[in-house]
């Protein structure tokens, strides 16, 4: 009798097992902490959040995972956020950082109350929080690269830059400028900043353009092709080779320009999903399966080959995507290890 | 001919437009060619400057304390609104550009609303209120960049003779606000209140109404801009107006309309606009690095609004 009940209780378990595979985080809340909304990578990110956390949570592998995204991108806005969430009793905080190190307080009042800290996009220096980082130097040597490749007899290039004085535009401006060194036949004519915005991109360069040479190539990064593209027709030029950012207006225009006279250009960035893979690196820590501090995060890429494919599965004035899964973070852990 | 020189010195405008004369000849030399294309780039964005900028400017003539913060976000909705009422079809274009019209004197209206009858300080209303305005862009264009149809994208960037046709848009406005501000009982009441407020309510005149009206005024100045920016540069973007909240407020000051109210200064509006655009394309053409820049934008525009301020004064 009574091991007819343990057998019960034994298939059950085996049931209930099957049904909920990571029973250990079924009861756990992990929280989003957003410094900003207003633009379309922001926007692509949080759908990204709710679709995968949505699928997660009806599959019971956490209890819930809701999104907070702060209205003025404030660090004394996001630190009181993170207060908060701690007084709540969240077991994990993904976090897209407004700042690298002045949030640290906030995240190790966090780290002492047992929270788990995952910084993604805009990553956190405390030592006890988890960081995807981009290779953003990396992305910025591989455009140069690229040029060369397609352009062995050199020419003037453009440089578009993003934001002033924040640690991702340095990363890319290093990497372009390390890479331009071991390619003396280019010649770099003219630097502007863009923002990472297309109109504030597209002024900038239609305001040096008119004394600008002739223009081989323009380095970018991310959200500003498009812009320079228009510049470039507006003043009545052709279009160079421009690095594109993986918004589908710039593969549109691309695929439009590649139809007409076979032009060729290349295009990467961060997928906004890059969330989902936090989210899942959370779930792994708590499921009691740490990966190391520092991951690397693989960024998307759009080669002529893939245009087509890609802007067919990206909305019409969106960005190209892609949701990582459990396993990718298993295997992010595997490679880290 | 001295007479005229002092006469010229002593017009508010005078000091922007002598100003963007300046960086564009510096700009011109230090590049060794393309003057000409640089005016034309220089009219084509400044007209985005002049527009939001004349509403701005009505709006801080009213007085100390009277501003307009809720202009990029008004810029994000009527753009997204326009664009997508239009739907990419040139047959749209009409209910598009009425919709994001009413739209921006909306939240001109929703403004005046905050500042009148609540009480509350224009800075703190009008910000506010654009943190609701940005949310509902927000909601209705889901982050989405949506196109301009074709004819009106067109008449955004077209530029024969490298005058472009936005500009005349531009210039007729300026026209417009310049006549009512000097021929109408709402423009020389907006000046009045911008004097003396309890002065002008005294004499009769219908301060409220007028100071309501502004607000919306400023609304639908900011609409416009958003559908000719997002015709002009492929379409309505969430972050497309971010930029305008300092320099709506920039070309207002630099353009010699006074800070305290009640006298405003259309014409500097272009001389301001120009030079902010050519300001930073000499400092892109000049090559300085980031920190450079912002220190010579700083010192170049506190110069321009010396200047014209020290002249005045004498």
């Amino acid at each position: 009798m009574t091991s007819r009940i343990a057998g019960l209780g034994f298939a059950a378990m085996l049931l209930l097992s099957a049904a909920h595979a990571d029973a250990a985080t079924a009861g756990k809340r992990i929280a989003l902490s957003n410094n900003y909304a207003g633009n379309s990578w922001r926007q692509t990110m949080l759908t990204s959040w709710t679709d995968a956390t949505g699928q997660a949570v009806k599959m019971g592998i956490v209890k819930e995972a809701p999104a907070f995204t702060t209205a003025e991108n404030q660090v004394t806005e996001q630190a009181a956020q993170i207060q908060n969430m701690i007084l709540q009793g969240y077991d994990a905080i993904v976090i897209d950082a407004a700042s690298p190190n002045a949030l640290n307080g906030a995240i190790k009042s966090a780290c002492d109350a047992g929270i788990t800290v995952i910084s993604f996009d805009g990553v956190v220096t405390a030592p006890c929080a988890w960081r995807l980082t981009v290779d953003f130097k990396g992305m910025g040597a591989e455009q140069v690269e690229y040029l060369a490749q397609r352009l062995p007899q050199g020419g003037n290039l453009i440089q578009i830059r993003g934001l002033a004085g924040t640690s991702i535009d340095d990363a890319f401006n290093q990497g372009m400028l390390d890479e331009l060194k071991r390619h003396p036949n280019f010649h770099l004519v003219s630097t502007v900043y863009g923002n990472w915005t297309q109109t504030v991109a597209q002024k900038a360069v239609a305001g040096v353009l008119p004394g600008l040479p002739d223009i081989a190539g323009v380095l970018t990064e991310g959200g500003d092709g498009y812009g320079a593209a228009q510049a470039f027709s507006s003043a009545g030029r052709k279009e160079p080779i421009i690095i594109m950012g993986n918004r589908q207006d710039e593969l549109a225009w691309w695929k439009q320009q590649h139809d007409k006279d076979g032009y060729t250009t290349m295009s990467s960035s961060i997928a906004p999903g890059v969330v989902t893979l936090a989210f899942w690196v959370a779930q792994q820590v708590l499921d009691g399966h740490p990966p190391p501090k520092d991951l690397q995060v693989p960024y998307l890429k759009i080669s002529q080959d893939t245009l087509a494919d890609t802007l067919a599965k990206t909305p019409s004035g969106g960005l190209a995507n892609k949701l990582y899964t459990q396993q990718d973070a298993e295997q992010l852990r595997a490679v880290g290890h | 001919m001295s007479a005229r020189l002092r006469w010229l010195v002593r017009q508010p405008w005078s000091w922007s437009f002598a100003a963007a004369i300046v960086v564009w000849l510096v700009a011109a030399v230090a590049a060794g060619q393309g003057a000409g294309g640089a005016l034309t780039a220089a009219l084509a964005f400044g007209t985005f400057y002049v527009i939001v900028g004349l509403g701005q400017m009505v709006v801080v003539t009213l007085g100390p304390g009277n501003v307009d913060l809720s202009i990029p976000s008004t810029i994000a909705l009527a753009g997204v609104i326009g664009m997508k009422v239009m739907d990419g079809s040139n047959g749209g274009i009409v209910p598009g550009i009425l919709a994001a019209l009413a739209a921006g004197a909306a939240v001109g209206l929703a403004n005046a609303g905050l500042v009148f009858l609540l009480r509350i300080p224009p800075i703190v209303a009008t910000l506010s209120a654009s943190f609701i305005v940005q949310s509902i862009a927000i909601e209705i264009g889901g982050g989405l960049l949506v196109k301009p149809p074709p004819a009106l994208a067109w008449f955004a960037t077209a530029a024969p003779l490298g005058l472009p046709l936005a500009a005349l848009v531009a210039l007729a406005l300026s026209l417009l606000v310049s006549l009512v501000l000097a021929r109408t009982i709402f423009g020389r009441t907006v000046s009045a209140i911008g004097q003396n407020r309890r002065a002008a309510r005294l004499a009769g005149l219908q301060v409220n109404l007028v100071a309501v009206a502004t607000y919306a005024l400023s609304g639908v100045l900011s609409a416009v801009c958003g559908v000719l920016l997002a015709s002009f540069s492929g379409g309505a973007s969430l972050d497309m107006g971010v930029e305008y909240l300092l320099s709506s407020i920039a070309v207002v000051v630099i353009g010699g309309t006074s800070v305290n109210g009640g006298r405003a200064s259309p014409a500097g509006v272009w001389g301001a606009a120009l030079f902010l655009f050519l300001l930073v394309s000499m400092l892109n053409t000049l090559g300085f690095g980031a920190g450079t820049r912002m220190v010579l934008t700083g010192l170049v525009i506190i110069g321009v609004i010396t200047a014209a301020g020290g002249e005045r004064a004498a």
